[in-house]
């Protein structure tokens, strides 16, 4: 009951928020967000000083279960140069993959700190870290703490290279489960419509992941994108991911996003 | 902390180098792909020799060589992109920073070639179609950013003071007194936010544009270089577009701007010199001459670097070093201490002396303190009416000039009839800023090309009780209503006799010439002379 309650007012709050920043919304659609839609970050952090709310939605249909519904918020706020931090909260409604659960739940809050080392220059690659702290507050598994890596390089002109180096931590797993969990996941994004627009960006990735139960196979992925400019300070996007191997796996997950700065 | 970076972007290059194909050397790819690139360097570095470069400075400060982004939000308000209430005015600013970094794309990815074609033709595309919102130009031009990413901070915070400014410009929700506290307020976030800020000191435009290089790019590429100049007009000429004026008003001015920007300025490959910020913005320029100065030494830098670009006699090396020293030549942080109206060597890059009447304006090729040289106008004082000679007001009362915008330029006058028989001797489309007795209330006149003149203030009366041109800002005047009319003439009791006319009485008149109008002579005919190509427009 109180976790159906706390999902409706996490959806609300979604929504308003949309509405609310919508007149006054840049974040900017080559920027490129874990979630928003695909699983990868860019090298990039948001700008000193800016602050930015993203929200999303997924559709999933995960293997052998019933869909459901995901929900994710998420505030940035950039505190020094290069680099930012980020609270985010996710919530289920419905099926999802790797648990039997159906019900409403908010499944975590992460707290996480991203810092861009480099600008890409030459033929270096800008690097960047992020860590995050995601802490469990449905009832289930114990805290985790993800290291992520990541570079960004030119491929040719426009298109770049997005490679995210994952090793998760759960120190809480229970005796089925991982308490390491490496992944790695490599993203791909290219302007669209060049050189007559100039406001939106493709996205891909592949992903692997290390399944959290032990004897899984890891989870291997597609994803689709496109991150469109809506606003001069807002971006809505689109995803389409499918998990092609592993056992907790979605067959395909439908995401929408939405992102806003001020 | 920053000191440790590079050591972790070491490790993680190291980590990361499999997957990338890392480790070629930034400069190598371009240089390296011709197998006569040796033979071509080898040519460039006896050309070089034969030009002497000037060196770049010893012991540079850190932030010249930082590898990192430094992205920086803007300054909040409640005015941030309100440009988007002159719509059309929006776009077009939106298609400038496409073109911009189109062109340096091209520059450095050995499509010079086809610059003044297939470039300007792309780009020419994009002017007509402009966007609906405003593209990162870092995503137009990663080769250019990846090549000069300090120069790409130091544009894009100055484009952002640019946008912020003219954000508040054209605000209708604060009032104008608030909009000139804001617009200072700007300042402030963008000098004392980096290291890389542009001087606010009026520069030796002379000494900057006679580098070994200078020149280069508008000889080679007029047509792109037009197309740039055009930018750095309208980026000019919109602040006293936009200054003192309703909403209202400026979407008026804007249309008459506009046409002209689209049909002539973007076309025009007929300028000596980049158009200067004062030239085409003198209210502004005088009420913020930090600002216009920087935007001036921002543009300069942009034909600097154009300039550097095009020196194909410059090793690749070369052309890096030189488009640093330009940076740090127009850098605030290389004038520190420095004041503007100062100068340590006349002529050189720390002569900070200004126009005569114009503090928002450094020394111009062959120009005195006093006179400097207008294509299409000759010789002339920024400091005196342009139609009488007689002085402006300045300091405080800077306000009560009037300014006269036609052909291109805006000069400042002294009185309503000076802006009016100025106008009428333009061809084309003019517009007035006539001064009231009220300093936030201009009267704005359009006039189209048969000199007809209308404005939104209907209410408007004026004074003209014609005598010698010593007294013009006395006997001609313009006044928000027949109330103030009254108020005026009840305080100057000399004038208990003029009639209040109305903008049809006006515009019917014209003055005698005026008695003190001389025409200035400067030192030489025409300091462009020299380097002036065939007038001509597209």
């Amino acid at each position: 009951m109180r976790t159906t309650r706390t999902f409706t007012l996490l959806a609300a709050a979604a929504v308003l928020g949309v509405l609310l920043a919508s007149p006054a919304t840049a974040v900017d659609h080559n920027n490129i967000d874990a979630g928003r839609p695909l699983s990868f970050d860019d090298a990039e952090a948001i700008a000193f000083r800016e602050r930015a709310l993203e929200f999303g939605v997924s559709l999933s249909a995960p293997r052998g279960g019933a869909a459901g519904l995901g929900l994710k918020a998420e505030y940035l706020v950039g505190f020094a140069l290069n680099s930012h931090l980020s609270v985010d909260v996710d919530a289920s409604l419905g099926g999802r993959a790797g648990s039997d659960a159906t019900g409403a739940d908010l499944d975590e809050v992460g707290v996480g700190v991203f810092h861009n080392f480099n600008r890409e220059y030459g033929g270096t690659p800008a690097f960047a870290v992020r860590g995050d702290v995601l802490f469990p507050v449905g009832g289930a598994g114990g805290t985790e703490y993800r290291l992520r890596g990541i570079a960004s390089k030119a491929a040719r002109q426009y298109d770049r290279w997005h490679l995210n180096l994952d090793a998760v931590f759960a120190p809480g797993a229970g005796d089925e489960e991982r308490e390491f969990r490496p992944g790695a996941v490599l993203g791909y994004s290219t302007p669209l419509g060049y050189p007559t627009r100039f406001d939106r960006t493709g996205l891909a990735e592949v992903a692997l992941q290390t399944s959290e139960e032990k004897g899984e196979g890891p989870v291997v992925s597609l994803g689709l994108g496109l991150r469109q400019q809506v606003t001069v300070r807002s971006v809505l996007d689109v995803g389409l991911r499918s998990d092609l191997a592993g056992g907790e796996r979605d067959d395909i997950r439908l995401i929408a996003g939405y992102a806003t700065a001020f | 902390m920053n000191a440790i970076l590079p050591g972790v972007t070491a490790v993680l290059a190291a980590g990361f180098g499999l997957g990338f194909g890392l480790a070629r050397p930034a400069a190598a790819a371009p240089q390296t792909a011709s197998p006569r690139a040796g033979h071509g360097q080898a040519k460039k570095r006896a050309a070089a020799a034969a030009r002497v470069l000037p060196p770049v400075p010893a012991k540079l400060p850190g932030w010249m060589d930082n590898k990192n982004k430094n992205h920086i939000f803007y300054k909040r308000g409640r005015y941030n992109y309100d440009i988007y209430n002159i719509k059309p005015l929006a776009y077009d600013l939106n298609a400038v920073a496409v073109g911009h970094a189109m062109a340096y794309e091209d520059l450095v990815t050995g499509k010079a070639a086809t610059l003044d074609t297939k470039t300007y033709a792309r780009i020419d595309r994009v002017l007509k179609n402009p966007p609906r919102l405003m593209p990162d130009e870092a995503a137009i031009s990663p080769t250019f950013g990846r090549r000069f990413g300090v120069l790409e901070q130091v544009f894009d915070w100055t484009h952002v003071l640019h946008a912020q400014t003219v954000d508040v410009l054209a605000s209708n929700r604060l009032s104008a007194e608030e909009k000139d506290a804001e617009i200072e307020r700007l300042w402030r976030y963008y000098f004392d936010s980096v290291p890389y800020a542009i001087t606010p000191l009026p520069m030796n435009m002379a000494f900057l544009d006679g580098q070994p290089y200078s020149g280069a790019f508008r000889a080679k590429y007029p047509k792109v270089n037009g197309l740039f100049w055009g930018y750095h007009w309208l980026q000019g000429v919109m602040y006293d577009a936009l200054y003192n004026k309703t909403l209202g008003q400026q979407k008026a001015v804007y249309a008459v701007l506009g046409k002209r920007y689209h049909e002539t300025e973007l076309r025009r490959t007929d300028r000596p010199f980049m158009p200067m910020f004062a030239e085409v913005s003198p209210t502004f320029s005088a009420r913020f001459p930090h600002i216009a100065n920087a935007f001036d030494n921002l543009h300069m830098l942009h034909d600097m670097v154009n300039d550097i670009l095009a020196s194909e006699w410059m090793t690749e090396r070369q052309k890096d070093e030189q488009v640093k020293r330009a940076i740090w030549l127009v850098s605030a942080e290389a004038h520190r201490g420095e004041k503007p109206g100062a100068s340590k060597g006349a002529g050189g890059a720390h002569d900070h002396r200004f126009m005569a009447g114009m503090p928002g304006m450094g020394m111009m090729k062959g120009s005195t303190p006093e006179l400097m040289y207008m294509e299409g106008m000759g010789w002339m004082s920024m400091a005196d009416c342009h139609h009488c000679s007689m002085p402006l007001p300045d300091g405080k009362d800077a306000w009560k000039a009037s300014t006269v915008t036609a052909d291109g330029w805006t000069m400042r006058v002294r009185c309503a009839l000076c802006a009016r028989d100025m106008s009428s001797e333009t061809q084309g489309d003019a517009i007035l800023t006539v001064a009231t007795e009220d300093p936030r209330r201009p009267l704005v006149l359009l006039s189209d090309e048969q000199g007809n003149l209308k404005t939104d203030m209907t209410g408007a009366v004026f004074l003209e009780a014609e005598a010698s041109h010593a007294g013009c800002s006395e006997w001609s005047q313009a006044f928000t209503s027949r109330a103030a009319f009254d108020a005026f003439v009840k305080a100057n009791p000399e004038y208990k006799s003029a009639r209040a006319l109305t903008l049809a009485q006006w515009s019917e008149r014209h003055g005698k010439k005026p008695d003190t109008y001389f025409k200035p002579k400067g030192p030489v005919e025409n300091p462009y002379a020299d380097g002036k190509r065939e007038a001509k427009s597209e």
